[in-house]
């Protein structure tokens, strides 16, 4: 599926207290360009990617997909803005652990529209090989090691072929091989498909590969174009 | 519409009515669960919580288990004291109370009863519509088993056919009820009166050897050693019921002038229209004639306010446990809000994460009726077990139609409360959710 542009116009996002967790005065995404962002620990980089996917409500601005307006939508529109558009790559996997490898690449198909669902246990399948995982039914995931589990989170944000890739430190708990291998299949949905990926990393290896790199620094953007 | 309902067999109509009450939750189901696979995440959320759910299906089935145990037993205590009363179509007794009479002519609980003479007997006996007359002469026991008197033709009525041996023919001879521990061949000994009062050696030098046993019939009197009437005279020094010339044989017919008294007089007679005439007939100043059957519909009526009663308290029960597991429900959405707020991070319908809710709280309420309607069975049969072994009254524990009425509603209507704890997990934000 063909990217989406993120336009982003005044944004401000508030916690709980008030207090103002990220600002995003401007900023925009092209579609194809494989976007890194970065930022000390406790910056706002997950907040960055929970606002953009709509998770987390904005408190001011605008956040628009395309000519979709998120920050305009109620939930259940964002909920299905997410389903058909969006694979998330959560900060620490978040699987159910109790559901086998493949059970969590497929989750989706539990809640699609029957003709979907078909495709998305094969793309679940398939992407669990690509990244050295099979698809063992029998086994849960809460048996898997830490790097595998996060190659299972990939395989669930892109089960569903979304346009958009949001990933949380997809590499963090994967040696330097796979981690490599994850973040050249990563920017190549990017690159060759066309599609929109923002990716939160530590790891300066894919901060030199990114096409653009973005810096968070107590919950202000500071863009450098790579 | 009402006439083809009443056509239908009754079988039929409990099975429709059982339907009817699961709809709302058959219904219900259908409508939230539409388009949507909850399966694998139901049970990843069960094992996830897994000590949380048995103790919450526990719950469930104690409470439905009491509600069923309880018109389980008192339905089959209902049966199983009309099944003893069955054989004993019309009792005559000398007046007194009616509910005594019938506990010791019936059930064997021995009381002193006065005696009707000869020449009342005589009257009974003759009247041209009573098929059978018999008396029965309680009052003497072997150990814990009553002795009673009576005649062949009682003993037939009640067994039928014996299962080894012979009808008694002699002064010393009598047959054992099922459960007495005493074989053919066995001799023994009577004491008068029963239980604590018997006295043991007021009897001495009568003796008895079994010469037939008698098949189960889940009553008393399985517990009962049958002996002829006469014997029972003889052994208290009182003139045998036949004149100087009797030939020995045991039995009808009796001479008046040599009948010392019988406490109670079982009557049947030869259609169901006589049997009213008799006891009117009988029921005057000098004897009462009364139906065990029509005594025993009034303490099921009795029983019956005591169950409405009980009823009232189970459900009173079933509810506030209900409530509880629901408030434990609402905890326990909160432990896994972690798991539906993903959900619902990864795109997943609204409607999804609330179907998924409810069924998970269907789930543990299903297998907890169910675990509650085999509990209150399993409760019911070993109360009857109880029961039979003191009383030798057979009580089947069964399980019947309104027991599944009742757990079928149950289900219907905690599957809508159900629906409470589902709409609350879609209040909660999903960030607090994901950030847990
Ligand atoms: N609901 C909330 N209310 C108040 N403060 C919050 C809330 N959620 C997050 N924060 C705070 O906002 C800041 C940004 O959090 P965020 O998770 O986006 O950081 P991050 O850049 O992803 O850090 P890390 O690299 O450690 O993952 C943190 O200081 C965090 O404690
Ligand atoms: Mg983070």
């Amino acid at each position: 599926m063909a990217g989406l542009p993120l336009r982003i116009e005044g944004l401000t996002v508030s916690g709980e207290g008030g207090r103002t967790l990220l600002e995003v005065p401007e900023l925009s995404i092209e579609p194809g360009t494989a976007v890194v962002v970065r930022g000390p620990s406790g910056a706002g980089k997950s907040t960055f990617l929970y606002a953009v996917s709509g998770i987390l409500p904005v408190t001011a601005g605008r956040i628009l997909w395309g000519d979709q307006v998120l920050s305009e939508m109620n939930d259940p529109a964002r909920a299905a803005f997410r389903r058909n558009q969006v694979g998330f790559v959560f900060q620490d996997h978040l699987l159910f652990e109790e559901l086998s490898a493949f059970g969590n690449a497929s989750i989706a198909a539990l809640y699609a529209p029957k003709n979907r669902r078909a495709g998305i246990r094969s793309t679940g399948t398939e992407q669990l090989e690509k990244l050295g995982l099979s698809a063992d039914e029998h086994r849960i995931s809460g048996t898997y090691s830490g790097g595998e589990r996060q190659r299972i989170a990939v395989a669930r944000a892109l089960a569903a072929d979304p346009a958009i890739v949001l990933a949380d430190e997809p590499t963090a708990s994967l040696d330097r091989e796979n981690a490599d291998r994850l973040a050249d299949d990563l920017m190549q949905l990017a690159r060759d498909n066309g599609r929109t990926l923002i990716a939160v990393t530590h790891d300066p290896a894919m901060h030199a590969q990114a096409d653009r790199v973005i810096d968070i620094v107590d919950g202000r953007i500071q863009d450098s174009a790579a | 519409m009402m006439a083809f309902w009443y056509d239908l067999p009754v079988a039929v109509q409990d099975g429709l009515v059982g339907l009817m009450l699961l709809t709302p939750a058959i219904v219900l189901g259908a409508v939230v669960l539409r388009g949507f696979e909850t399966r694998p995440l139901l049970f990843a959320l069960v094992r996830q919580q897994v000590w949380l759910s048995i103790v919450f299906v526990a719950l469930i089935a104690v409470s439905v288990g009491i509600g069923v145990g309880l018109i389980a037993q008192e339905r089959g205590l209902r049966q199983g004291t009309a099944r003893a009363a069955d054989k004993f179509d019309l009792i005559v007794a000398a007046p007194g109370s009616e509910i005594t009479a019938m506990l010791a002519a019936v059930y064997l609980q021995a009381s002193d009863m006065p005696l009707i003479d000869g020449e009342t007997y005589h009257d009974i006996e003759s009247h041209p519509r009573a098929e059978l007359v018999a008396p029965i002469a309680f009052g003497d026991s072997w150990k814990d088993a009553p002795v009673v008197g009576t005649t062949p033709q009682f003993v037939v009525h009640l067994a039928e056919s014996l299962t080894e041996g012979r009808m008694f023919a002699s002064e010393e001879e009598a047959i054992a009820g099922a459960r007495v521990p005493l074989s053919v061949g066995d001799e023994f000994s009577p004491a008068h009166g029963v239980g604590g009062a018997a006295e043991e050696d007021a009897h001495r030098g009568a003796n008895y050897t079994i010469t037939g046993k008698m098949p189960l019939t889940g009553t008393p009197w399985d517990r009962a050693i049958l002996v002829p009437v006469e014997a029972v005279w003889g052994v208290h020094g009182l003139a045998v019921g036949h004149g100087p010339e009797w030939d020995g044989v045991v039995g009808p017919p009796f001479e008046p002038r040599y009948f010392p008294g019988t406490p109670a007089v079982l009557v049947r007679a030869d259609s169901l229209g006589s049997t009213y005439g008799l006891q009117a007939t009988f029921n005057n100043d000098e004897t009462m004639a009364f139906f065990p059957g029509t005594i025993l519909a009034r303490l099921h009526a009795l029983m019956g306010d005591v169950r409405q009663l009980m009823s009232v308290l189970a459900v009173i029960t079933q509810v506030l446990v209900t409530a509880s597991v629901l408030a434990g429900l609402m905890m326990l959405t909160k432990l896994l809000s972690r798991r539906l707020a993903l959900l619902r991070a990864l795109g997943a319908p609204g409607r999804f994460v609330f179907a998924l809710t409810w069924s998970y709280a269907v789930f543990l309420i299903v297998i907890g009726a169910a675990s509650g309607l085999t509990l209150g069975v399993l409760a019911s049969w070993a109360i009857s077990q109880a029961i039979t072994a003191r009383t030798d009254i057979l009580v089947q524990a069964t399980l019947d139609w309104p027991e599944i009425h009742i757990v079928a509603g149950f289900i219907s209507l905690t599957s809508i409360l159900a629906l409470l704890p589902a709409l609350l997990t879609m209040k909660r934000s999903v960030i607090a959710g994901l950030r847990g």
